[in-house]
């Protein structure tokens, strides 16, 4: 068993900024934002926080659409914002995606979004139809 | 007069590709904005579809210099949501081979960085100091990089008598060396023009932008994964947190030369005291119940974390890889403001920049 804690704590989408704005207060650093596609296909998105030696969790269940706290913990949070828009279309509110973090700029306009494209779909955007014709 | 300065993607002081526009007011930089992405790989999208042995090959390639923190993040994850106690041998050995990777990535960066500010002399010492590290690690491994050292519940290859007095033997040097290293680097006058006040990022401004690892502790900020939370044994040994208080690049020199005699004096405590036993609970492939788990790591460039959520399959569900350069990439534009523009490059690269990591 390792000893870095981890707890995880479900919140709704308007309890974002609060707890935000709360920790910003506090002085905890916002150690990440995660994002994975959930069993029924819909987005899950948590807010890692450090507290103390362990990390608490808040996670949010279900929403395209999310606020964004880029106002309140600065690059801290929108580079993260930016990357889970690029891999996962998650949409934050207020935040400035007009400039691609990871993926190439052909892939502006359908975002990339990797982690929920199919293999065969992604080959298809980033290469020519003759390269895929050759494989 | 106002112009816009391009480097980048490639330029000679970049050991990645990375772009970073400049927009300068003659000599002086007044604005800049950093562009990322080039080494865009895919990992987590393939590690989709990989078994959890498989996946510590695959992330192990993330970076060729902190591969071994990829994999031993990745298992210390893993083995959180599947409740495993790791041997204590096991957990000795991974601290040994971290720390080694730590002296191997110190030493790198200090020698680009004297190449970059123009002592050579200095650079040629530095990467002759770490091949030794290298020959201690191909001793211990087989391997000059990708070490292969980390599986599933602990350590893939033991550490043989012989080879621990051997690499006794070769840390005695390694200390002669950084000590004579830290000698020049804090009293030459060729260093302490190019790097003091150079590249300024104050405590409040890395707090700010969220720094950490060396970088932060250069700003002062007591930050630092080992101590804070401890975890892989490390809480059994007895080391410090280096700081400096003068935030630029010369404290980014400082704070790295310290830390090789701290990560020394780690791997001597470690050999001493190898625990007897087992250093693995075998080599099948492990099926985990469903679950999620961030863990952070000190890697040398500072905290790397991972965050895994498996499914109750032998197949990760998502595994999302966070490095450090991640976090310091943010601050370069603070840090480039009213410097002048020969020193961009230094200042770039004195966050220790990590660009294919980052870019995974």
């Amino acid at each position: 068993m390792q000893e870095q804690a981890y707890n995880k704590i479900s919140i709704t989408k308007e309890e974002i900024v609060p707890v935000a704005e709360k920790m910003r207060k506090d002085g905890v650093i916002l150690a990440m934002i995660h994002g994975h596609i959930g069993k029924d296909g819909k987005p899950c998105i948590s807010y890692e926080y450090q507290i103390g030696s362990g990390i608490e969790s808040y996670t949010v269940e279900g929403e395209d659409v999310l606020p964004s706290i880029a106002g309140i913990y600065d690059l801290a949070a929108e580079w993260p914002e930016r990357e889970l828009n690029e891999l996962i279309n998650v949409t934050f509110e207020g935040l400035d995606t007009s400039k691609r973090l990871f993926m190439p700029d052909s892939m502006l306009d359908g975002q990339g979004q990797i982690l929920v494209t199919p293999m065969d779909e992604l080959i298809e955007k980033t290469h020519t139809k003759k390269e895929v014709a050759e494989q | 007069m106002s112009y816009i300065v391009p480097i980048g993607p490639y330029h000679p002081s970049l050991e990645e590709p990375v772009h970073a526009r400049l927009i300068t007011d003659g000599e002086q930089i007044s604005d800049a904005e950093v562009f990322i992405g080039y080494n865009h790989r895919g990992i987590e999208k393939l590690a989709q579809d990989m078994n959890f042995i498989q996946t510590l090959v695959l992330v192990e390639r993330v970076c060729g210099i902190c591969s071994h923190s990829h994999a031993l993040c990745y298992a210390l994850a893993l083995e959180s949501v599947g409740k495993v106690k790791v041997p204590k041998r096991g957990e000795y050995i991974r601290v040994i081979i971290a720390e080694l990777e730590r002296l191997h990535s110190h030493y790198l960066w200090l020698g680009i960085a004297l190449h970059i500010i123009g002592h050579d002399s200095l650079f040629m010492h530095s990467w002759d100091d770490r091949e030794a590290i290298m020959d201690i690690l191909e001793l211990l491994t087989g391997n000059r990089v990708n070490y292969g050292m980390v599986t599933y519940g602990g350590s893939r290859r033991d550490i043989s008598l012989e080879q621990a007095q051997e690499t006794l033997k070769m840390l005695d040097k390694i200390e002669e060396s950084n000590k004579r290293l830290a000698d020049f680097l804090l009293s030459d006058k060729t260093v302490a023009l190019r790097t003091q006040g150079v590249g300024v990022l104050t405590t409040e401004d890395a707090i700010r932008i969220g720094a950490i690892g060396p970088h932060a502790r250069a700003s002062n900020v007591a930050t630092d994964v080992r101590i804070d939370a401890p975890y892989s044994s490390y809480g059994d040994f007895d080391f410090k947190m280096c700081t400096w208080d003068s935030c630029d690049v010369f404290a980014r020199v400082v704070v790295r030369v310290l830390e090789n005699f701290e990560s020394i004096k780690i791997i001597r405590q470690a050999l001493d005291s190898l625990p007897k036993g087992a250093i693995n609970k075998g080599n099948s492939i492990p099926t985990i119940k469903p679950g999620e788990y961030m863990f952070r790591h000190e890697a040398p460039r500072g905290q790397l974390s991972y965050k895994v959520v498996t499914n109750g399959t032998d197949k990760n569900e998502r595994v999302s890889i966070h490095v450090p350069t991640f976090k310091n990439a943010p601050t370069i534009p603070t840090m480039l403001k009213g410097n002048s523009v020969a020193d961009a490059g230094l200042i770039i690269a004195s966050i220790d920049p990590c660009f294919s990591c980052m870019d995974r």
